[in-house]
């Protein structure tokens, strides 16, 4: 399983390096969660799909029947900003009545309001008004599986980030090396080789962070490796647009296509402060910080 | 690094051991104790446990064990505020570069003493006018019969008024290179013609030396390594020197301290999310560090991403001290009573200075590590 993340992790890096238009990262989630040991899923879904995941939670689901005996469903309320929600096939996982529960969804039967993030990827609510859903598509998850699910959205988040991060990278060090002023290359300059240096530490780090999770999944790698994903966005984009100059800052320049998506990833999946603070609940629980972080 | 059975046992021993130890009142947890905690008992302690020089081979009283297994128990040390300081430069850097260059004789001599944790070594290497720039060292070594004549001054020293030896760059000959010509010696401390002088830290502590050559005799045999070959053998010796636990960890038993203030009250959200950041940015450097040791164990080269975590981690040492304060705002003072909060902050803070300084000056290894990028792509 480990090994399994661990390659989906370099895949999902390598789609983040090349902003790769379309649900990769989600589809790879959406399998991810078919691969839990839960046998009826591979049934329910077929291969092929497109897959999304969508996580938050709604405000309403309740059983369909008055008895409650039954596994269907009624939901309502909005799932925000899905990825992709509009065109793929949305998997949700939720609180039901009787515990944590995954089940697919019909973006027809909902009403979709279209939006997009900062680079254009589209981000779409789907709003559900007593959404029917059949006692054989609900699929009971036990909470362990639910906040691993969680664990693993945000650590593909993170691989993306990281992959964007090398984008930077590449793309500036190539500029720096390739753009002359003052007759000669700026990378000859001692304030751009300064700057240059820490855009590369940053990049690294975030890459070793998610590294990590990605062989050892647990609340406090991934919690780490995404906070300091999305923490470590600010200064990465600051420094390779500032590298970049003014051709950064239009559509004439590449580096955009990661810079954007760096900002909206930080926020997906949850932000560095609140996967920060429950780092931090995490190290106010144990006995031991150091512990928590060296295992 | 991926934790294996053998590593995981290892850092439970060394746990216990500092529960001990901790019990015994040698580790109070202080900020830096690598630079400064010198305690030769608790040196030989640990090396009677076989935790010092553990990677020198079983042949010459080590562990025959390899980095990864000696970064488990730096980590624990320093996280924990032990004193290693008397050990340290001897374990991390001697051992293996006497290992490297030295012969039959040398490493007879002094490796079973320092995986005894009972030899201890300063670095004479800066100089007034050799501090990053250190290819311009002009403590000079005259040939003389049956050896070599040594006359200088070096800078910085740590350590030198107690320890027992130094290793010393000193420049052998002259070359339109100034990077060659360059030799390392062995010197004793307590040779005639060594003097030290105490330069003291802005805490008032003393660590630092000038260490004053004065024609000391330095037989043929504490010539490490081929004459003219120090400039190589130094800058073999930097991976070691600046990707270590050392260079992220300084301050992390201020953050120790931290989490036990913040436990004796419900902390705010902004108080976990702060703690929380500061720990996200110590697992990622701790990776990285851990990275290289795993690229050392394994005989690749090192030295841009050993740079990389310098620059990283020592200047997250310096942000632990600035954030924790006003995580939990204290005022700093070293009259306070040793081994609390307000003690090591202040400890941290008056040591803060360093962190980006030793071990090369972090705007030069930038540098090296935009060199090696551009080298790469």
């Amino acid at each position: 399983m480990t090994t399994a993340l661990a390659t989906h992790v370099t895949a999902l890096r390598a789609a983040g390096r090349l902003a790769e238009p379309g649900p990769f990262a989600e589809t790879v989630l959406g399998h991810l969660a078919l691969a839990l040991p839960r046998a009826p899923l591979t049934v329910a879904l077929a291969d092929g799909l497109t897959l999304a995941y969508a996580r938050p939670a709604v405000t309403g689901v309740g059983p369909a029947g008055t008895s409650g005996e039954d596994a269907a469903l009624r939901v309502s309320g909005a799932l925000p900003r899905v990825p992709y929600g509009a065109t793929a096939t949305v998997l949700v996982l939720a609180e039901g009545p009787g515990g944590p529960v995954l089940f697919p969804l019909d973006p027809a039967r909902t009403t979709v309001v279209p939006g997009t993030n900062l680079a254009g990827e589209p981000r779409d609510t789907l709003h559900l008004h007593d959404y029917a859903v059949a006692a054989d598509d609900v699929h009971p998850l036990s909470p362990a599986e639910l906040a691993e699910a969680g664990l693993r959205a945000a650590l593909a988040r993170a691989a993306l980030i990281a992959g964007a991060a090398e984008r930077c990278v590449e793309l500036t060090v190539r500029h720096t090396a390739t753009r002359t002023q003052f007759g000669r290359p700026l990378s000859r300059f001692q304030a751009v080789k300064q700057e240059e240096a820490r855009l590369i530490e940053e990049s690294a780090l975030v890459g070793a962070a998610v590294d990590a999770a990605a062989r050892e999944l647990s609340l406090v790698s991934v919690a780490a490796a995404k906070a300091q994903a999305s923490a470590s966005v600010a200064e990465i984009a600051r420094i390779a647009h500032q590298l970049h100059g003014a051709i950064g800052f239009t559509e004439l320049g590449d580096v955009r296509l990661a810079t954007t998506r760096l900002w909206s990833w930080r926020d997906e999946d949850g932000d560095e402060s609140s996967w920060a603070a429950r780092l931090g609940r995490e190290a106010l629980a144990a006995d031991d910080v150091w512990a928590l972080l060296a295992v | 690094m991926t934790a294996t059975t053998d590593t995981l046992q290892l850092r439970r021993e060394v746990r216990d051991f500092l529960a001990e130890e901790r019990a015994r009142g040698t580790v109070l947890g202080r900020p830096d104790s690598w630079l400064t905690g010198w305690d030769p008992q608790f040196s030989r302690r640990l090396a009677g446990r076989g935790w010092v020089g553990m990677a020198l081979p079983p042949e010459y009283g080590g562990g025959g064990l390899g980095f990864a297994a000696r970064v488990v128990v730096i980590e624990e040390l320093l996280a924990a505020g032990a004193p290693v300081s008397a050990h340290w430069v001897a374990d991390r850097q001697i051992g293996p570069s006497v290992l490297a260059h030295g012969t039959e004789e040398q490493k007879q001599r002094f490796l079973p003493a320092i995986a005894a944790g009972r030899c201890y070594f300063s670095i004479g290497m800066s100089e007034q006018e050799a501090g990053s720039d250190l290819a311009n060292v002009r403590t000079r070594a005259e040939r003389v019969p049956g050896g070599w004549r040594l006359t200088g001054t070096k800078k910085w020293t740590g350590g030198a008024h107690v320890n027992d030896y130094a290793i010393v760059l000193a420049r052998t000959s002259e070359h339109e290179d100034r990077h060659q010509g360059l030799s390392q010696f062995i010197v004793d401390l307590r040779a005639p013609g060594v003097r030290t002088e105490p330069i003291r830290l802005i805490s008032g502590e003393h660590t630092f030396n000038w260490f004053h050559l004065d024609g000391v005799e330095v037989p043929d045999g504490m010539l490490l390594g081929q004459e003219g070959d120090g400039w190589k053998q130094v800058t073999g010796e930097l991976a070691f020197e600046r990707s270590g636990p050392e260079r992220y960890l300084s301050t992390f038993p201020l953050l120790v301290s931290l989490t036990r203030e913040l436990r004796r009250g419900a902390a705010t959200p902004d108080q976990q999310a702060r703690l929380g950041a500061l720990l996200a940015r110590v697992f990622a450097v701790r990776q990285l560090s851990l990275g290289v040791a795993d690229a050392l164990d394994a005989g690749r080269p090192a030295d841009v991403r050993a740079a990389l975590v310098k620059d990283l981690g020592t200047r997250l040492e310096g942000d632990i001290v600035h954030e924790v304060r006003r995580i939990l705002p204290v005022t700093a003072d070293t009259g306070a009573t040793p081994g609390s909060y307000p003690h090591h902050l202040a400890y941290a803070l008056l040591h803060s200075p360093g962190y980006t300084l030793r071990g090369g000056a972090n705007e030069i290894l930038r540098g090296i590590i935009t060199r090696g990028l551009e080298q790469q792509s």
